[in-house]
């Protein structure tokens, strides 16, 4: 049995009917205490399916889920595991007929489309694109997926905070003081916003901002939705409130009265979704509602010396005058530095110490995280590589290479392109040799491109065939490519003159007539065929995503798929089933990515000290989380001194944040010239040097 | 502690205890020097806060590690200095403003920068985008045949836009004029301004394909940090907090956007006698030459002051340019009259007969340059030399030293006069210890040139030194990696695949260039096919028998390479042993071994290539690189060929590789890694021949100094028959279209620059707000042609100078009579071989 305290007795053990609100900071037991509850109510013969655990954000759930999917749980009815978004959704769903008319659809007896945040930035690039010729947005310099994807964010804040998405522009600008010259963006976003509401009224979709309105406006105050709920769900886990935003806190205030028990948890160090919406305050008001509310303080993580680094740090950070923090020195072991002249150098060292932690300190991998503010594909690379040197099991929070930089995707991509002329896609030779190197088992690259260039004709997209090509050259090759070669155009050749399917059925059709077989790439690389059942699954949900709106020309779809693929829009596409790696592993991520998994470590490797991005709030043009806040006065300005001041409340926040989840010891990797080669001198840093 | 003795003047600069305060130091004065200690003296006074630093700005990042490296030689520990001072190019700073408040200007949290290499690749495409749709016929020379009309359209028209559209462009960014401010103007113009119009169209363009990419480039950083500056004052406070003493070096090449900057931050007004200005130099006669402790204890810092603390140096006699900018040296000179001020006068670099040579073009210019407008070329103080006392001594006399080269050469034979004369002298220095060879440079007006020089040395068996300001780890780096990405581009190449072993075995390479001693490892790695003789050796006598050496084994393994057939059967042969016999079946033992080594890692690399570019060069990183520094380097080539080939979809290895060959050849400006790139050292070429333009030498010195084509075609004076290369003969009325643009510009209200309508600055009142309208702001066709000429007669009368002063012993000066043949001595030329025939030499 765990190693519980009183407090956490009294919580997991509470009666059946209580309605409990627990607050402390990270590491004193709360998840625990949680997952321990969730247990007890089962244990005490309370059906699965009448217990919904809700937490904002769904990495937040592996602690339940592990107990959930544990071997112990027997058959029975399932815990409902959501975030207020995804009942939403799923309320949407359920109860369409009545939503589709209150909310003002265009046609409600048609069935609705529940947009991903991909397919709504596929439709905001629509809406905005024209406008963009027009001299929107003329003043701003934005990547164009960010800016529209700020559009969204800015719909997205309407709803979780919950103020009338017409607002936006104007909160917007009633707060701004910099150069005049940025102001009319806002009223161009919020004409934007507003064009993506119609248009989505207009077609039956649903991106994330209608659904969660939608349900909160409109089904939450019918009797038939709120019956449904009420009584499907009888007991409520409602982990890490203070990561939701107001919108959320409003439903929860209003719901909580019907359930049968509650157990909110919240964290009082925490807040780290802010720029996403969240709330501390609505959150911690919710502890009026309940009966009973218990205060965790003890850490059951951080050593003494960790938790007075933490104080420490904070107090660098943001000076507190009532703070009793002594200035003495560092006499502990909970923080190491790890230096060097070159960024690469570095990262050896750090691996070398991950590698002597397990080896001579058998410390777990699990237990040790590389953390740094901002991840490069090239970072993440180069550190996961000298893990794999090492044979030290690492997971990530997602890999290096996005969906459309995997080679086996790629070259899936570029058939297709040669399988479809109409579309008018043109590969180079180099994709094309790279694509038969890839298909093709045992061939190898020089080959690959010796034949490319005699059979592949890039004006017209002709593959000629092996026949054609001159003995010794066939020789070069060699006749078991060429065999295989042929297989694989005649397939396209034929496939070039029969019916179009669309790209996800192609994509299948080719993996399993051709390239799944023996002889051809895909027969035996593993890695490959899970690439290829991504790649097929994305191009599915784009698919249902636009076809149901029935606006889209079926032919088209594939090619729009790989432009939206190629512009980056799809850029959040990674392997699915990534989630599932391996979790006795060294975890390499974002600062922030750690925060959201809710998972204590023994030591923490923190990358880039000097990063500014440890400091600078998310800066973006267009949206702003402070102002759009329920706190945020009207027409208050925002400045220089809230910049300031909200920054390092925000790093204060993270580092102790990171620091309450840590057992023993941080390692600070420090090298004079980062991974740019540029001396980074951030104000962590700076906190770091008045610690020392 | 570093042990420091300032001269005269150094002193009274080391008494300064705040306000303003404007240095004009001459050439070898010891800039950096002074302002280094000047810092350390700051900072050992514990004048400054826990969150303060002194800031040091500069103009290029090898003068940035220069600065630290000095700045900690001052602290017995460097920990007491550490996060006491900052030192930036005005660039960098502009970054560090922009990157803690992007979104007030317009900018995404992690928007990218892009270099000038891609600027300029962006700005063609806007011209090019703009020629398809317009003609420019109006301002074209109506005499001129069809054909020779359609061939200037073709070949002459894209650059002289393009040269035309960056003046523009810069200088728009310099006035703070956006496309969108400035399509307004036009709109209310009475006048038609074609040029001005050509130019906005072609700064929306660009601009809309910068947003496009969530990019800035260099003038917009300043531009935006400025704008930021100027519309949020508590940001603006807290700037001025965290730097109480602003201190910049080479102040010369400033534009009034930058000096802006600065001035803000330094919490006053540009260029205007301030009541709060304020500093002491008291002659107390107490000798104060003891080192910096006592002046530390003494200096008595006010950092509460609003008045800003702001010392700038520099030498305006030493600004010049190579292309369009919008400095102008009349700015710092305003700032140097209207604010207390030290002259740095003393230098140690030259002997005296080239401090009187260059004393008497100042005075020469300042009196009796035939065109009086050019008389503020140059300025005083005159350059004096040092103390006796002073550690740089100054070279000892020697009239002998200088030579005027009157003689009219053709262009040709002026190449093989110097040539000759460059040849004997290293002849006659060949057994000189290699610590004692001097350093030589030849210096050229343009590019071409210098490529006719090298070309000519060459042929004489010299191999120069071209100068480059990148260091060679960086190209060498680069190079290895192109070399690399060359063979997977094109797999089946024997040769390239030959090459490849070679960067593999690079070290073995490596030893073999130290053992040689001569090879330049400059040129041999940055992308020049330059195979070793050894190579050719072993190829004709054979393997000898017995053990190899790892040199013999390289080459003779990189010769087998070469020879391969089907590249194929090597690196992927049907069956396990087949490779064998694609290099030879008996090959010794110890050669088939490092092959199969080789085939391993080949394998590898090929297996690798269809990884993103960024990946692809960290995993070749891996294999070649062992230097910390190169690994280091591998990865920032790997961002940026990363960005490169987002920016590029249709991007491919070759273009990719192309890249990687520009960074190799530093053609591109590559940022970061500013640590191990120190600048260009002459001291490292000891008896080597430098070849290189008057603008890239600036900041350099060589013993003996060569100045070539100082004729009025390269230097002319605005005297009847001189010639100017801005303006083109296809073009209208010999107009400077670039100069006539930045005319409507100026037309159009929109603030004037520094630098008035064209290139280089005629004097203005140097005045901190923008001047409001003036004389030029009515467009007349022509006159800024001629202002123009007046602006490159004085930059190029800075240039002849800054030539000169390079030498510390010998200088020899030719000219020639041009490609028509008609060129002549410039005036200054003249002047000075007449000066130093009748008295210099006597003095």
């Amino acid at each position: 049995m765990l190693d519980l305290n009183l407090n956490q007795r009294q919580i997991i053990e509470s009666p059946l009917d209580s309605k409990l609100f627990v607050s402390g900071p990270a590491g004193t037991g709360k998840t625990t205490a949680g997952v321990e509850r969730m247990r007890h109510l089962l244990a005490q013969g309370v059906p699965g399916e009448s217990i919904l655990m809700l937490t904002p954000q769904r990495t937040l759930q592996e602690p339940y889920l592990d107990l959930l999917y544990s071997p112990e749980r027997r058959a029975g009815g399932e815990v409902t595991p959501a975030t207020v978004g995804g009942l939403a959704r799923r309320m949407c769903d359920l109860f369409w007929p009545l939503a589709g008319e209150a909310a003002g659809f265009a046609n409600p007896s048609e069935p609705p489309v529940f947009l991903t945040l991909e397919t709504a930035q596929y439709y905001m690039a629509h809406l905005v694109r024209p406008l963009l010729d027009e001299g929107y947005f003329e003043s701003v310099t934005i990547d164009r997926n960010r800016l529209y994807s700020q559009i969204i964010d800015n719909l997205n804040k309407a709803a979780v905070i919950g103020f009338n998405h017409t607002e936006i522009g104007s909160k917007l600008d009633l707060s701004y003081f910099g150069d005049p010259a940025q102001r009319r963006v806002y009223a161009d976003a919020q004409d934007c916003a507003n064009r993506f509401r119609q248009y989505c009224l207009a077609h039956n979709l649903l991106d994330f901002s209608l659904q969660l309105e939608i349900f909160a406006n409109v089904l939450w105050k019918q009797d038939i939705v709120r019956e449904y709920l009420t009584k499907n769900y009888r007991h409520l886990i409602y982990d890490n409130v203070e990561e939701d935003g107001p919108r959320a806190h409003d439903l929860l205030r209003a719901w909580t009265a019907d359930f049968q028990s509650a157990l909110l948890i919240y964290d009082e160090g925490a807040g780290f979704r802010y720029f996403l919406g969240a709330d501390v305050q609505t959150g911690w008001a919710l502890r009026e509602l309940c009966d009973e509310y218990i205060q965790l303080q003890e850490s059951f993580v951080m050593s003494e010396s960790v938790a007075q680094l933490s104080e420490r740090l904070v107090d660098a950070i943001v000076p507190n005058l009532e703070s009793k923090v002594e200035s003495q020195g560092s006499n502990d072991n909970s923080l190491s530095i790890i230096q060097s002249h070159f960024y690469p150098e570095l990262l050896d060292a750090v691996v070398n110490e991950i590698n002597s932690l397990i080896s001579n300190s058998l410390i777990s991998p699990s237990k040790i995280v590389i953390l740094a503010p901002y991840l490069s594909d090239a970072l993440r690379f180069s550190i996961t590589h000298r893990l794999e040197a090492k044979n030290i099991p690492w997971r990530s929070h997602r890999p290096s290479r996005s969906l459309k930089d995997e080679p086996a995707s790629h070259a899936l991509i570029t058939l297709a392109a040669l399988a479809h002329p109409h579309w008018n896609i043109h590969p180079p030779k180099f994709d094309v040799a790279y694509a038969l190197m890839q298909s093709i088992d045992g061939l190898d690259l020089v080959r690959a491109q010796l034949l490319t260039d005699i059979v592949y004709r890039h004006r017209d997209l002709q593959l000629s065939t092996f026949d054609q090509i001159k003995p010794d050259v066939q020789e070069r090759i060699t006749f078991s490519v060429g065999n295989r070669y042929s297989t694989l155009r005649n397939w396209i050749e034929e496939y070039r003159t029969s019916s179009i399917l669309p790209l996800d059925h192609f994509l299948r059709k080719l993996f399993g007539e051709v390239l799944s077989q023996a002889g051809f790439g895909y027969h035996r690389n593993f890695d490959s065929v899970r690439v290829a059942a991504s790649l097929v699954e994305s191009v599915k949900k784009f698919r249902l995503a636009l076809d149901l709106t029935g606006l889209q020309d079926l032919l088209g779809l594939g090619r729009e798929y790989i432009q939206m693929l190629h512009d980056g829009v799809i850029a959040a596409s990674y392997l699915e089933g990534w989630q599932n790696e391996d979790k006795d592993a060294v975890l390499v991520a974002p600062a922030h990515t750690f925060l959201m998994m809710n998972r204590p470590v023994t030591i923490q490797f923190w990358l880039d000290p000097g990063s500014s991005g440890w400091y600078e709030r998310l800066s973006q043009p267009l949206t702003h989380p402070y102002v759009l806040s329920r706190e945020w006065g009207e027409g208050r300005q925002w400045s220089d001194a809230d910049d300031v001041q909200y920054s390092k409340e925000a790093m204060a926040r993270l580092v102790s944040g990171l620091l309450h989840r840590c057992r023993e010891r941080v390692y600070l990797g420090l090298s004079e010239l980062g991974e740019s080669g540029f001396e980074g001198r951030g104000e962590l840093l700076r906190a770091f040097q008045k610690v020392l | 502690m570093y042990n420091f003795t300032p001269r005269p003047s150094q002193q009274d600069i080391l008494r300064y205890t705040g306000g303003r305060l404007g240095i004009a130091a001459v050439p070898g004065a010891g800039k950096t020097h002074i302002l280094s200690a000047l810092a350390a003296q700051i900072i050992h006074s514990g004048v400054l806060q826990d969150d303060q630093e002194v800031l040091i700005v500069t103009l290029v990042n090898s003068a940035v590690d220069n600065f630290e490296a000095r700045i900690k030689r001052f602290f017995d520990n460097p920990i007491h200095a550490l996060y006491k001072y900052r030192v930036r190019t005005l660039h960098g700073l502009a970054h560090d403003i922009v990157r803690e408040k992007p979104a007030s200007v317009g900018l995404e949290n992690r928007f990218s920068i892009i270099d000038e290499r891609e600027a300029a690749f962006i700005r063609r495409e806007s011209v090019n985008a703009w020629l398809a749709n317009h003609a420019l016929d109006e301002y074209l020379d109506p005499s001129l045949d069809q054909s020779k009309m359609d061939w200037v359209k073709r070949d002459q028209l894209p650059n002289l836009l393009d040269s035309l559209a960056l003046a523009f462009i810069r200088s728009s960014k310099d006035r703070l004029i956006t496309p969108v401010s400035l399509r307004a103007k036009l709109d209310s113009s009475p006048t038609p301004l074609p040029l001005a119009e050509l130019g906005y169209s072609i700064y929306a363009d660009y601009q809309r394909a910068l947003a496009y990419r969530g990019a800035v480039d260099f003038d917009d950083l300043i531009r935006l940090a400025l704008t930021l500056l100027e519309n949020d004052e508590e940001y603006l406070a807290r700037l001025q907090y965290r730097y109480p003493f602003i201190l910049e070096d080479e102040a010369q090449d400033s534009s009034l956007t930058q000096e802006r900057i600065l001035s803000l931050l330094s919490g006053g007004r540009v260029g205007r006698g301030d009541s709060r200005d304020r500093i002491e130099i008291t002659t107390t006669g107490s000798n104060v030459a003891s080192g910096l402790d006592t002046l530390a204890t003494n200096a008595r810092y006010s950092t509460s002051e609003v008045g800003g603390n702001w010392v700038r140096v520099g030498d305006p006699n030493q600004a010049i340019f190579e292309t369009f900018t919008t400095a102008s040296p009349e700015l710092l000179r305003a700032f140097i009259q209207n604010n207390p001020s030290i002259d740095m006068p003393e230098s140690g670099r030259s002997q005296p007969s080239i401090l009187a040579l260059a004393n008497h073009l100042i005075d020469w210019v300042m009196t009796s340059h035939p065109i009086s407008e050019a008389r503020t070329a140059l300025s005083v103080p005159h350059i004096v030399p040092v103390p006796e006392d002073d550690p740089q001594q100054n070279p000892p006399d020697d009239p002998e030293g200088i030579k005027f080269i009157s003689k009219r050469y053709t262009p040709d034979e002026e190449l093989e006069a110097v040539v000759k004369s460059v040849k004997g002298y290293v002849d006659s220095i060949w057994d000189f210890p290699d610590d004692d060879k001097p350093t030589i440079a030849i210096l050229v007006p343009r590019n071409q040139r210098g490529v006719d020089v090298v070309n000519a040395l060459r042929q004489k068996g010299i191999e120069p030194i071209e100068l480059i300001s990148s260091t060679s780890e960086t190209r060498a780096a680069a190079g290895s990696l192109s070399h690399l990405l060359g063979y997977l581009a094109d797999p089946s190449s024997a040769r390239k695949l030959s090459k490849a072993y070679e960067v593999w075995r690079r070290d073995w390479r490596e030893q073999r260039v130290e053992n040689r001693g001569l090879e330049n490892r400059e040129v041999e790695n940055s992308g020049v096919e330059n195979r070793g003789e050894e190579s050719r050796e072993v190829e004709s006598s054979g393997l000898e028998k017995g053990d190899l050496s790892t040199t013999q084994l390289l080459n003779y393994s990189s010769v087998l390479l070469r020879k391969v057939v089907d590249v194929e059967n090597f690196v992927a042969p049907q069956n396990a042993d087949d490779w064998r016999s694609a290099v030879g079946e008996n090959e010794a033992e110890q050669v088939i071994q490092e092959l199969s080594a080789f085939r391993v890692v080949i394998q590898r690399w090929l297996s690798a290539v269809t990884l993103p570019i960024d990946q692809l060069v960290l995993t070749l990183a891996q294999d070649v690189f062992t230097e910390a520094h190169d690994l280091a380097l591998a990865h920032k080539l790997a961002l940026v060929l990363r960005s490169a080939a987002d920016d590029h979809a249709d991007w491919r290895l070759p273009e990719l590789t192309a890249e990687l060959a520009v960074i190799a050849k530093n053609e591109r400006k590559f940022i970061g890694f500013s640590d191990n790139d120190s600048g260009f050292d002459p001291e490292r070429h000891r008896g080597r021949v430098v070849v290189t333009t008057m603008h890239k030498a600036k900041g350099l010195e060589w013993d003996r100094v060569y100045l070539m084509s100082v004729n009025n075609y390269d230097f002319p004076s605005a005297m009847p028959n001189d010639r100017f290369i801005s303006e083109k003969w296809f073009v209208r009325s010999g107009l400077d279209l670039s100069a006539e643009a930045l005319a409507q510009l100026t037309a159009l209200g929109v603030g004037s620059p520094p630098s008035g309508t064209s290139r280089y600055a005629p004097p203005t009142n140097g005045g901190a707000t923008r001047p409001p309208s003036n004389e030029y702001d009515f467009y007349e066709e022509g006159a800024a042609t001629l202002r123009s000429r007046l602006d490159y007669v004085k930059e190029r009368l800075r240039l002849f100078y800054v030539g000169i002063t390079r030498a510390k012993r010998d200088l020899i000066v030719t000219w020639n009579s041009g490609r028509q043949g008609d060129a002549t001595p410039s005036l200054a030329m003249s002047e000075l071989m007449g000066w130093w025939e009748s008295e210099g030499s006597n003095q």
